[in-house]
C-alpha cells in the first residue's frame, strides 16, 4: 500500500511539471494529461489523480490572490493588489474579491498559504494580544 | 634447769659420802629414818637417765613442734598482716577505680547532655529552615496565582474591550468610512 502510494505521488509530481508552462498551468496541458490518463489508465490512477489535482489546486491558490474585504473595494484598489503580488512572487496573480463582514474594514489577501491584512479585526486582535 | 640439776648432784656426792662416812661413824639422823645413800644415789641416777631420756624423747621434740607452731602462727600473723595492707591497697585501688569510673560517668553523662543538646539545636534548626522554605514555596505560589489570576483578568478584560470595539465599529462605521478604509489598506498592502 505505501509502494502504490509513493508510486502514484511519482506519477502525479510528473504529470504537474508537464501541466506547467513557465510557472503557469496551463489549461491545454492539464487537458492533455487528463486525456493520457484517461485513455491509457495507468496504475494507481485514481490516486495519481488525486495527488495531481491537489498540486494543480496548490499552484493555482499560488497565482491568486483571495482578497477579503468589509465594505467596497475599487476596481483599481484590486489592480494594484495583484499587481504587487505578481511583483511580489515573480508570476502572474489574479486578484478575487470575497465579502468578509468580520474584517469591519479594511482587506485580508491570501496567496496560497501567506496571509497579509489590514484591517480593523486584524489590529484589534494584535491588540487583544499585546495586552 | 637440766644444768642446775646436775651441778646439784655433783655438789651434793661429795657432800653424802662425808655425811655417809659420819653416818657409819654413828649412827645419824638419816640411819634413825632408814634413809640409805646408794638407794638415793641410784635414784637420783636413775631419775638424770629418765630426765635425758624425757628430754630426748618428749621435751625436745615439743619444743621443737611448740617453735614450729610458733613459726606457723607467725608466718600466718605476717599473712594476715600482709592480706590486711594486701585489702586496704585494694580498697584503695577500687576507691580509685570507683572515683574514676564515677568521672568517666559523669564525663559520659556531660557529653550525652551535650550531644542531645546539639541534636536538639540541629532539629530545631532544620525544622525552621523547613519551615521557611514552605512559606516561601507558599509565598511563591501565592504570587504565582496572583499573577495568573491578573494575567486572566487583563486577558478577559482585554477581549471584553475588543468585543466591546467590534460591536460598537460594526454598528458606527459606515460605508464611506470602509471605503476609505479599504482605500488606504489596499495602498498599504500594494506597497508590500
Amino acid at each position: 500500500m505505501a509502494a502504490a502510494a509513493k508510486q502514484a505521488q511519482q506519477l502525479a509530481r510528473q504529470l504537474f511539471k508537464l501541466s506547467v508552462v513557465d510557472g503557469v498551468v496551463s489549461a491545454d496541458r492539464v487537458a492533455g494529461v487528463l486525456e493520457y490518463v484517461e485513455k491509457h489508465a495507468p496504475a494507481h490512477s485514481v490516486l495519481a489523480l488525486k495527488a495531481y489535482h491537489r498540486l494543480i489546486a496548490t499552484e493555482l491558490a499560488k497565482s491568486e490572490a483571495r482578497v477579503e474585504h468589509a465594505g467596497a473595494v475599487t476596481a483599481p484598489a484590486l489592480t494594484a493588489i495583484a499587481a504587487a503580488m505578481s511583483r511580489k512572487y515573480g508570476r502572474p496573480v489574479i486578484a478575487t474579491s470575497v465579502a468578509n463582514p468580520a474584517l469591519l474594514a479594511g482587506l485580508r489577501v491570501r496567496v496560497g498559504d501567506d496571509v497579509y491584512e489590514s484591517s480593523v479585526a486584524g489590529q484589534l486582535a494584535a491588540l487583544s494580544l499585546s495586552v | 634447769m637440766l644444768h642446775s640439776l646436775f651441778l646439784a648432784a655433783a655438789v651434793e656426792a661429795p657432800a653424802a659420802a662425808a655425811h655417809a662416812a659420819h653416818a657409819a661413824a654413828e649412827p645419824g639422823l638419816a640411819e634413825h629414818f632408814g634413809l640409805e645413800w646408794k638407794y638415793v644415789l641410784i635414784q637420783a641416777v636413775s631419775f638424770i637417765i629418765l630426765f635425758v631420756v624425757l628430754y630426748w624423747k618428749g621435751i625436745k621434740p615439743t619444743i621443737a613442734a611448740m617453735d614450729e607452731r610458733t613459726q606457723k602462727i607467725d608466718a600466718g600473723l605476717k599473712y594476715a598482716e600482709e592480706m590486711r595492707a594486701q585489702l586496704a591497697s585494694t580498697q584503695q585501688q577500687t576507691e580509685a577505680a570507683l572515683k574514676e569510673a564515677q568521672q568517666k560517668a559523669q564525663a559520659i553523662v556531660a557529653e550525652t547532655q551535650k550531644s542531645s543538646k546539639e541534636f536538639a539545636d540541629k532539629q530545631q534548626k532544620e525544622a525552621i529552615e523547613k519551615a521557611t522554605s514552605l512559606i516561601s514555596k507558599a509565598q511563591e505560589a501565592i504570587e504565582l496565582e496572583k499573577k495568573k489570576m491578573l494575567a486572566e483578568a487583563r486577558t478577559e478584560i482585554a477581549r471584553l474591550v475588543v468585543a466591546t470595539t467590534e460591536r460598537v465599529l460594526a454598528k458606527k462605521l459606515t460605508e464611506a468610512d470602509r471605503a476609505s478604509y479599504n482605500e488606504s489598506a489596499a495602498r498599504e498592502l500594494a506597497g508590500v
